[in-house]
């Protein structure tokens, strides 16, 4: 048996086994420590154990993998929310305008206005790259809807006043007619008189419903505080971005002009009225003055 | 919970760290045996082999919090083990872990004793153990230990380096050493 010459040859220190002697060593090794020895050793590591808090790092390295996954899916959602929200409050303006001008009692005239507008281009208008998209691509078919919902009783109950608008509708998704759902609301807000905005705008502030204010008015008033201040920056937004009140007059003659600030004046609708004077006055100075 | 018969070595210690006493039941049935004949082999009486076997575990469960896994889980307990036998050893004047020249030489010098080869070809499995054991005590404490951690800890030439604080070099030449002298003593044995 070349013991020595086999075992000089061996490179790898893991091959410095010999099964007989692993055979042999395990048959005749099997001593074991006397069980007395057991019981001190176990509690202690009991007492140990049960004792001592856990540190805070095993702790934090337990915990480590659900409360990153926890919080992955919370600012997921969060985001996912977010940006819903701001879809909807970003669509609302561009809904608005069209709805502005057929919304007057006297729809159906106006209405034929806002049609030969809608096929006209309007160079001196600009609008939001958005709103412009939608205007070409459904103002036809928007036109009469528009015409039915400027009629009070045509009209499904308008659910509420800026609540509605801002919610992101299926409908004001992009996808064919982007905002029939939005606009008998919208043409209720801006055919009524200067006072029923404010009595809005009042709701928005949280301000307590009148008890005799129908249901559809009244669910304003029930969103939160921050859901109705959000909803309030997007109608301040709208407002802001809505065109001017003469949108559609610039090439017609004074008497155009004179009449729109008179039906204006009979609308109840003062402010616009005022606005239109004073840029009529701009544009014809040499004018007598109405 | 205590972990089940699948769990390693260093998930059962992870699970103790983290407060579970039965992962300790575990690796205490896992280990016990092979810890208490190394000891035993390695100083020979067996009051201090039950006394450093105690204080190897007790090592263990005091270093517990502070545990993470960075070898595996026997090179870390026959690490213990190891230091604890090195106080033994100087708390007791022994001369231990000789040089590994000292070792080599002794291994060239010290051929195979045939007047104790016995000559009867029968012999049975128990005597063939009684004459390993002899042999396994005759070893230099470095080779013995070597060989102990081989085939008590199961480990490789590298975890033993690890649990000794040697050189890979080192562990392998006390390991193939010591096989040299056991094969060489079980000549005719076998």
């Amino acid at each position: 048996m070349a013991l020595n010459g086999r075992n000089a040859g061996n490179a790898n220190g893991d091959a410095e086994r010999d099964p007989q002697l692993d055979r042999l060593y395990r048959e005749a090794a099997r001593e074991a420590p006397p069980a007395h020895l057991d019981a001190p050793i176990l509690a202690a590591a009991r007492r140990d154990a049960g004792a001592r808090p856990r540190s805070l790092t095993s702790t934090l390295r337990r915990w480590h993998v659900p409360v990153s996954i926890a919080a992955v899916v919370i600012v997921s959602v969060s985001l996912v929310i977010l940006v819903r929200e701001e879809d909807g409050e970003q669509i609302v303006p561009a809904v608005a305008p069209p709805a502005e001008q057929p919304a007057a009692p006297s729809a159906q005239p106006a209405l034929a206005d806002a049609a030969r507008e809608a096929t006209q281009p309007q160079p001196a208008a600009p609008a939001p790259q958005r709103r412009d998209s939608r205007e070409d691509a459904g103002a036809p078919a928007v036109l009469g809807k528009l015409a039915d919902s400027a009629r009070p009783e045509s009209g499904p109950p308008a659910p509420s006043g800026v609540a509605a608008v801002a919610t992101p509708a299926p409908a004001a998704k992009p996808s064919p007619p982007p905002f029939v759902a939005a606009p008998p609301r919208v043409a209720e807000e801006r055919g009524a008189p200067v006072a029923a905005d404010t009595v809005t705008a009042g709701r928005l502030a949280g301000a307590p419903v009148p008890p005799g204010e129908p249901p559809a008015a009244r669910s304003a008033a029930d969103v939160p505080p921050a859901k109705a201040m959000a909803r309030a920056m997007a109608a301040k937004a709208a407002e802001q971005d809505r065109p001017p009140v003469w949108e559609g007059l610039e090439k017609e003659p004074p008497e155009k002009w004179l009449a729109r600030i008179e039906e204006l004046r009979r609308q109840g609708r003062a402010a616009e009225a005022e606005e239109m004077l004073s840029e009529f006055k701009r544009r014809f100075p040499k004018l007598p003055q109405p | 919970m205590g972990g089940g018969a699948e769990s390693t070595d260093e998930e059962l210690m992870l699970l103790y760290r983290d407060g579970d006493a039965g992962a300790f039941d575990a690796l205490y049935a896992r280990h016990k045996g092979g810890l208490y004949r190394y000891l035993l082999r390695q100083c020979r009486q067996a009051a201090a082999a039950e006394e450093l076997f105690q204080d190897v575990w007790m090592s263990l469960i005091r270093a517990r919090a502070g545990y993470s896994v960075q070898a595996k889980f026997t090179t870390y307990l026959y690490r213990l083990a190891h230091n604890r036998l090195i106080d033994h050893y100087r708390k007791n004047s022994h001369v231990a872990m000789v040089s590994f020249d000292e070792e080599d030489r002794e291994a060239i010098a010290d051929p195979p004793d045939e007047r104790e080869r016995p000559r009867d070809e029968t012999l049975d499995a128990k005597r063939q153990a009684g004459r390993l054991m002899e042999l396994i005590a005759g070893l230099p404490e470095a080779q013995r230990e070597a060989f102990l951690l081989q085939q008590e800890g199961g480990m490789s030439v590298e975890e033993i380096a690890q649990a000794t604080g040697v050189t890979r070099e080192t562990a392998k030449s006390r390991l193939r050493y010591a096989m040299v002298k056991l094969r060489q003593g079980m000549l005719g044995w076998r």
